[in-house]
């Protein structure tokens, strides 16, 4: 306990003392980006009699359908889901986790910690998953990605001091590629198997559940001992990265008919897109 | 021989710039709309409700609800509805959309959207957007159709994941086992928050 306490003090104090200056600053406020010559003007009241959203319309020509139904045929979220009960289970267990602990706990995280810190704090942790996207994007013959990691751990990690910056991306434009093994065996052509949901750790597959197995020993936090200490650092890096996306799980909840069965196919329709790139 | 070649070169050539046009109107068109939904979003005086009803106003001619509607019943499950169903279908489906669509941007604090070149797909034209937010950049990919008069948005995809995907699997989960009534019933009763 004690010691996982000082892992957590130690994280703060580098990042308090450190970062300050390092950390991406987004300022609050800034106007988003646009090309002012781009931008039409807009009269509302003439474009809103154009196309009264009545649904008059009601009928379908079948060619223009098909045109569409080709478009939606290859590319549902379909897995097979055989753990069915287990699944709903845990995806409640997950959701009211969410909702009792992890928010409430994340809001109160957000209301104290400054941004920049924050900032900085994921950046650390992004920068410890290096070996993770490293390894992968070698795996999978990324040659030039496999270096743009490369250049990013060496500089980020110095003079990034310890990753708490992202000078790579500031001054070099070198984006992180977000690789796993779970995508890797995807790449080699292995299918998802059947769909998984484990309790905090929320939706999977057979194949990426794999891949996680693997990325784990690539992970140095897992090395960290003793296992409350571990424990300790993996759930401050949850609630530092749940502090940037406190409304976006209820947000997809709320627009959901049936929510498990939305999430699961946002899974795999999301892990798709993501082996593909 | 020579003649029917330049032919053949010229109409390639008038095609492609006549695509080209084509993804460039999308393009504007969605970037004149999305600047003036951020224009509305930067007003932090209005009201969240009357922000609401002014970004619905805006995006109103260039989403096209009632296809999405169409699309995430499916030709599986759409020509069956009757002409009641359909109407009943298309106006909670659609207040659903508008709802979800409007509460979700609300969330947007400052981040920048950039658009990348869109890309011509089939008759389609994708056009691609990254929210750079906070500490992640989120994908949107607005998928736009040709309609009579305009060009129109019939689907978006965040991170890869397409609305419109999403929704076809939840009611076709629904509809498996249950009736389009059980549907309707479903779309009408107010989410408990």
């Amino acid at each position: 306990m004690k010691n996982r306490l000082e892992y957590i003090l130690f994280i703060f104090a580098l990042a308090f003392f450190l970062l300050s200056g390092c950390a991406h600053d987004r300022k609050k406020g800034s106007t988003p980006h646009f090309d002012p010559t781009a931008v039409s003007p807009v009269s509302q009241d003439q474009d809103i009699s154009l196309s009264k959203e009545t649904p008059s319309d009601l009928e379908m020509n079948d060619e223009f359908f098909d045109e569409f139904e080709e478009e939606y045929k290859g590319r549902s979220g379909r897995v097979a889901d055989p753990l069915s009960p287990w699944n709903r289970a845990m995806f409640h267990f997950n959701d009211k986790f969410y909702f009792w602990l992890l928010k409430p706990v994340s809001k109160g995280y957000k209301a104290i910690v400054p941004e920049v810190v924050r900032i900085g704090v994921s950046n650390f942790f992004c920068n410890l998953g290096t070996p993770i996207r490293l390894t992968s994007c070698l795996l999978q013959g990324k040659m030039k990605a496999t270096g743009t990691e490369l250049v990013r751990f060496l500089m980020n990690s110095t003079v990034g001091v310890l990753g708490f910056g992202d000078p790579a991306q500031k001054c070099l434009k070198l984006d992180i590629t977000d690789e796993d093994l779970g995508q890797t065996l995807g790449v080699y052509g292995i299918g998802n198997g059947f769909y998984v949901v484990w309790p905090l750790l929320g939706p999977s597959t057979l194949r990426d559940s794999v891949g996680m197995v693997g990325d784990w020993f690539l992970d140095p936090v897992l090395y960290v001992e003793p296992f409350g200490a571990k424990l300790g650092i993996l759930s401050y890096e949850k609630v530092n990265e749940t502090s940037f996306r406190i409304g976006d799980y209820e947000s997809i909840r709320d627009a959901a008919i049936e929510p498990y069965e939305a999430f699961r196919d946002a899974y795999i329709q999301y892990r798709k897109t993501k082996v593909e790139k | 021989m020579k003649s029917l070649l330049y032919c053949v070169l010229f109409s390639m050539i008038l095609s492609q710039t006549a695509m080209a046009d084509d993804t460039k109107v999308a393009e504007e068109l969605l970037k004149g709309k999305i600047n003036a939904v951020i224009l509305v979003l930067e007003k932090k005086e209005l009201e969240q409700q009357t922000q609401k009803k002014e970004i619905i106003k805006i995006v109103m001619p260039i989403f096209d609800f009632s296809l999405m509607a169409k699309l995430a019943l499916g030709k599986k499950y759409w020509p069956g509805l009757t002409k009641e169903q359909k109407q009943r279908f298309s106006e909670l489906f659609i207040k659903l959309l508008k709802d979800s669509y409007s509460e979700k941007i609300l969330l947007y604090t400052d981040e920048k959207i950039h658009f990348e070149t869109p890309v011509q797909v089939k008759k389609k034209v994708h056009v691609p957007t990254v929210l750079n937010s906070k500490n992640n950049n989120i994908s949107m990919l607005y998928k736009l159709y040709k309609s009579k008069n305009s060009w129109r948005v019939y689907d978006i995809e965040v991170q890869g994941v397409s609305l419109i995907s999403t929704y076809r699997s939840q009611f076709d989960e629904v509809l498996r086992t249950g009736t389009i009534d059980d549907l309707l019933l479903k779309l009408e009763k107010p989410k408990n928050k």
